[in-house]
């Protein structure tokens, strides 16, 4: 849609050279059932460890979670058990015991999301392993400790519990959770950087492990940072939306919906010129934020009945060239086609067909998708060999 | 200090949300983290020298100046400390640029413009500090078309497709309600340096990195992004639904604003559901008799749901829920979350005192070691404050040299000298 007038920064050299994985070297053994520890032990796997799922005798669970391909797969777990290889053991059965201990004494870093109590009961505690080298990380709900530490949970009462639900949504309406699997990425991402780190520290201080407690609803707790000091510095918590305007978010133009976040003064002025509403362009007043919100019902409707005639693209373009801040609602369709992502190479093919691809480009070390289909089965033995 | 990272620096020109998350995370893991803030135009997240002080604050006789008191900027820039420095004057740019042996990684979430325009880009950089790690945090990353398309979260969110999914069924696309794409590329971002600093470790090779919010989100994005591309299907908004269990809802109980999340994964707490909530006729039908059934009619259950729910005390709902197991849990509102007990035990939330903005509970460090204690938090640092000491602790500076950059406004504590606003 936008095409700025000068070339695009050239990437650094040192991309051409990059060979080296960054965990390459790195075993990471993953027993957690969940999202979050699935997508912990996800990117470690795509910078280059080798992982392996240890997943119950009924399969991960998000195996059996919809939607389903037409080959029957789950698009769930395509997607957050990619990249690993994966073994069947029932952990109460002594040879599957063993055979779990084997693959245990190999590995760098351990991904659990068993609570406390059940933690106990299939002796993974930290001490069972007998490894002083080992990183043991702990991705719960609620965490390892404290007065939540055993009660059930799953990512919608985090997202209630952390203050997110609160947020999302209408003021009239009931609060939403954060959509699809939100509290799992953000947590495993999270997780991701403390084991990196206790890596690091290992490295850095004699080769000594250790565990890690991250909780799914301190990360969404840290996540909401800003509306949490917000309530308390003004006496009132941060309410939902009244109503679905320019002020709150995407409204409907010609052929979709649109944002245009008005945060600066600039933004206001050239918005409106480009909307052809010369008299809130021209007039200063406008262009502060207290004065807006203030008489908000003079201008909401104009602005949204002037916005309706354009499409996305050409009120993206044209509000792109005059460097104001705005932003289509996208399709997957649409960003799949998107010239500036394909540009960059975002979408990734892979021997199961296209993925999306890499959070971030770093320039010497790859983020990877391997050549072996998704969560294959390992077969007997063969980890770390 | 102490933490994974303890004897990490990191020199940092982030701002807004998306950089300084990222940059504080890496203080909460015990690296060393000097955030340089441009004293002509402050952080976003500070207001200008301008803004008025609002809310509690105003009659707290500490609350002095307006941009040490904006609980914006002080929600994400814990254990950190605080310079200030022009660099569009050379001195500035020269004092940076001094700085950075010093450094083990940068961070920056300017427009992909600005670090050239002012001649500290990665190659000037690594011209200085050839291992030097720069992480670039922007709206659509430093290559492509869209390069130099301004966006913040509020505009990201639609672009990445996140928009696209969030909403209530059969209604329309919504954005959160507050700029989650920034904290995505906040843990993203700290995820990429940390990776870095483990391949420094064991090659001794720096390197850039290239983080598109843009992209990081539609990675958060990845499972719908995956569906359409195996399916060719749009993924629907579903409110708070769960593709496989029902119920699964946030539902109303007795009092303004008094919401309860309750999902049932099993049969079993579909039944105990069904017997805390006193067996209301509304649930006891044949179309919610089995969970698929509950699935097929997900409408009609939301509103039996709703229907049984309302009268409630909240509270005393889940305690009993909780007592037989059902997923379940309040829906907190932000002063809610800084009151629950729970999380203060746990050091979820934390006290902090702020020497201006004064004392309020915020949260802390999402994360715990078993070897290492972490660092201690501390709050917010104010515009400058550590301007003096870390000057004089890396270049040696002393009063007098840095009294005279106070004076030619390429360092200090406030508006610069002759441009000032009065507070």
């Amino acid at each position: 849609m936008y095409r700025p007038d000068s070339e695009p920064r050239p990437w650094p050299d040192s991309r051409e050279a990059a060979v080296t994985e960054a965990l390459s070297g790195v075993r990471v053994l993953d027993v957690s059932t969940s999202v979050s520890g699935a997508w912990c032990s996800r990117m470690l796997a795509d910078f280059g460890a080798d992982v392996l799922i240890v997943e119950p005798p009924a399969g991960h669970p998000l195996r059996g979670e919809p939607p389903f391909d037409d080959s029957g797969q789950s698009i769930a777990a395509s997607w957050f058990l990619a990249n690993k290889r994966s073994v069947a053991l029932d952990l109460r059965e002594p040879w599957d015991w063993e055979r779990f201990s084997a693959f245990a004494a190999k590995a760098d870093v351990v991904v659990s999301s068993y609570r406390p109590s059940q933690l106990r009961a299939l002796g993974l505690e930290y001490e069972h392993f007998d490894d002083p080298r080992l990183v043991l990380c702990h991705i719960t709900p609620y965490g390892m400790t404290g007065a939540r530490a055993e009660d059930p949970a799953n990512e919608l009462t985090v997202a209630a519990l952390s203050g997110w639900a609160s947020l999302n949504g209408e003021a009239a309406r009931y609060p939403l959770k954060p959509s699809g699997h939100q509290v799992g990425l953000c947590t495993g991402t999270a997780a991701y950087a403390a084991i990196i780190a206790a890596l690091i520290h290992r490295g850095a201080n004699g080769e000594r492990g250790q565990e890690i407690d991250i909780a799914e609803l301190d990360v969404m707790v840290s996540a909401a940072s800003p509306a949490i000091l917000r309530g308390q510095y003004l006496g009132t918590p941060v309410p939902r939306r009244e109503s679905v305007d320019i002020t709150s978010g995407p409204v409907p133009v010609a052929d979709g919906y649109f944002s245009l976040t008005i945060s600066r003064a600039h933004f206001w002025r050239d918005a409106m010129t480009v909307l052809g509403l010369h008299d809130l362009a021209e007039d200063q007043r406008w262009e502060s934020a207290w004065y807006r919100a203030a008489h908000r019902d003079e201008y909401i409707d104009r602005v949204g009945a002037a916005m309706s005639t354009w499409t996305r693209a050409e009120l993206f373009d044209e509000l792109a060239a005059r460097r104001v801040v705005a932003g289509p609602v996208l399709t997957m369709e649409e960003l799949r086609s998107n010239e500036h992502l394909a540009e960059r190479g975002f979408w990734t093919e892979t021997p199961e067909g296209t993925f999306p691809g890499a959070p971030f480009r770093m320039s010497a070390t790859p983020w990877r998708l391997r050549d072996h289909a998704p969560a294959q089965l390992l077969p007997e033995a063969g980890w770390g060999e | 200090m102490s933490g994974p990272l303890a004897g990490m620096r990191g020199i940092v020109l982030t701002q807004a949300w998306a950089g300084t998350y990222c940059t504080e995370l890496l203080a909460f893991l015990g690296a060393d983290v000097i955030q340089i803030e441009v004293l002509k135009r402050p952080d976003a997240w500070r207001g200008s020298y301008d803004s008025p002080i609002t809310g509690r604050l105003k009659d707290l006789p500490t609350a002095e100046h307006s941009w040490n008191c904006n609980f914006l900027y002080n929600s994400v820039n814990l254990n950190k400390r605080c310079i200030t420095l022009d660099l569009q004057k050379p001195e500035g740019a020269a004092i940076f640029m001094q700085l950075l042996p010093s450094a083990d990684f940068v961070a920056e979430n300017f427009s992909p413009r600005v670090l050239g325009n002012l001649g500290i880009d990665y190659e000037a950089m690594c011209a200085i500090k050839p291992d030097i790690i720069l992480c670039s945090l922007s709206a659509y990353g430093h290559t492509g078309p869209w390069s130099n398309v301004p966006g913040i979260g509020g505009t990201i969110e639609p672009t990445s497709g996140m928009t696209a999914l969030l909403g209530y069924p059969e209604g329309p696309p919504m954005n959160s309600g507050q700029m989650y794409p920034d904290a995505v590329a906040g843990f993203n971002g700290c995820a990429a340096i940390v990776t870095a600093l483990l391949h420094r470790q064991r090659t001794g090779e720096g390197q850039y990195i290239d983080l598109s919010m843009q992209e990081a989100n539609l990675v958060f994005a990845g499972d719908a992004a995956l569906e359409y591309v195996r399916t060719g299907r749009q993924r629907p908004r579903t409110g708070n639904r769960h593709p496989a269990y029902a119920p699964h809802g946030i539902y109303p109980c007795d009092g303004i604003e008094q919401w309860i999340a309750i999902a049932c994964e099993t049969e079993e707490q579909w039944h105990a559901l069904q017997q805390v909530l006193g067996h209301p006729p509304g649930l006891r039908r044949v179309q919610f008799a089995t969970n698929s059934a509950r699935k097929t009619n997900e409408d009609e259950l939301d509103v039996a749901m709703a229907a049984a729910t309302t009268s409630f005390n909240r509270d005393e709902l889940i305690r009993r829920l909780l007592a037989e197991r059902v997923v379940g849990a309040p829906v907190h509102d932000g002063l809610e979350v800084a009151d629950d007990p729970a999380l203060r035990e746990r050091g979820t939330i934390v006290k902090l005192t702020h020497v201006e903005a004064g004392t309020w509970h915020q949260p802390g460090i999402p994360w715990y070691y078993s070897v290492l204690a972490n660092p201690q938090i501390r709050p917010a640092p104010l515009l400058g404050e550590h301007s003096a000491e870390v000057l004089a602790e890396f270049l040696g500076v002393g009063p007098e040299t840095y009294g005279g950059l106070v004076a030619a406004g390429v360092s200090g504590m406030g508006p610069p000298a002759g441009e000032g606003v009065q507070p």
